[in-house]
């Protein structure tokens, strides 16, 4: 399975557990890596969950740091967190975090292991990432995620492409 | 929140809510299959099966059609690419944050550039 948007964004399943997602960006790689993993930078990309806020961005891309992110809503703070720590990481190269997904209750929602690869092309510099999960069962529900909470996206889509049908 | 929606559409998300009946649909993007087959893999007795089997017919997401004792079953939406439609909203989310990536990257190359660096 592959798709590409005219952005370029692809998304490929290699295996039964993995997701790979690949882009260009027209920056250098130095920029791309700034950007990926400096908390201040992070805040401005990484956007929340409709309805949450995001209130902690913490980052440290060096083998054995942490990754910390957590978000409220008006009913609870934190309503959500990801927690993760960097185990292996190339400068600039590349680096792999794990990240697990929990509840303000502390409950588990899930977790997986992210490869980010950064290589330069002419002027432009591609990155994949590449997520890991515990099972298949645990990869597509991430991949249909936005389809069991019934998101707006998905309805449109599903609308356009039952317009087509009739 | 959108409340005027099609019943139409009311099937297809019921239809496609349970993980067994993506998985039905999911082995039906190979091509017709029986209902044994299609039971098979989803380690639930012939009768479960043909539960889910009976939804997703309903949603006139598949069709069935008998043949002697066989009863096979085929993808009947094809425009409903699983891949493309189940992939939509987790590439629009990702797709969402690359484009505020580029934007970012926007902002720290002009930042550069009217401050440049020593080296």
């Amino acid at each position: 399975m592959n798709t590409t948007s005219s952005q370029g964004l692809q998304i490929s399943t290699p295996t039964d557990t993995t997701i790979v997602l690949t882009r260009t960006f027209n920056a250098p790689r130095r920029l791309v890596w700034e950007a990926m993993f400096t908390p201040d930078r992070m805040r401005r990309w990484m956007l929340p969950p409709p309805g949450l806020t995001m209130t902690t961005c913490e980052c440290d891309a060096r083998v054995g740091g942490k990754l910390s992110v957590a978000w409220k809503s008006d009913e609870a703070d934190p309503v959500m967190t990801l927690r993760g720590e960097f185990t292996e990481v190339a400068l600039l190269e590349y680096a792999v975090h794990t990240e697990t997904m929990a509840l303000g209750s502390g409950q588990t929602i899930g977790s997986l292991v992210e490869k980010h690869q950064f290589a330069d092309q002419g002027a432009v510099t591609a990155m994949s990432i590449t997520q890991t999960y515990n099972s298949k069962e645990d990869r597509d529900g991430a991949l249909a995620s936005g389809m069991d909470q019934g998101m707006e996206a998905c309805y449109q889509t599903l609308d356009a492409l039952l317009g087509e049908r009739s | 929140m959108v409340l005027d929606r099609s019943p139409r559409l009311d099937l297809v998300f019921h239809a496609l809510a349970h993980p067994a009946r993506r998985a039905i649909i999911r082995q039906l993007t190979g091509g017709e299959r029986n209902l044994s087959e299609l039971a098979a893999p989803l380690k639930m007795t012939f009768p479960a099966a043909t539960k889910h089997v009976r939804v997703l017919e309903h949603a006139k997401l598949i069709r069935r059609r008998v043949e002697g004792r066989q009863h096979f079953c085929r993808l009947e939406a094809t425009p409903l690419k699983e891949a493309t439609l189940w992939t939509e909203s987790f590439r629009q989310h990702w797709e969402a944050q690359f484009e505020a990536l580029d934007s970012l990257l926007d902002e720290m190359k002009s930042e550069e550039r009217a401050r440049p660096r020593r080296s």
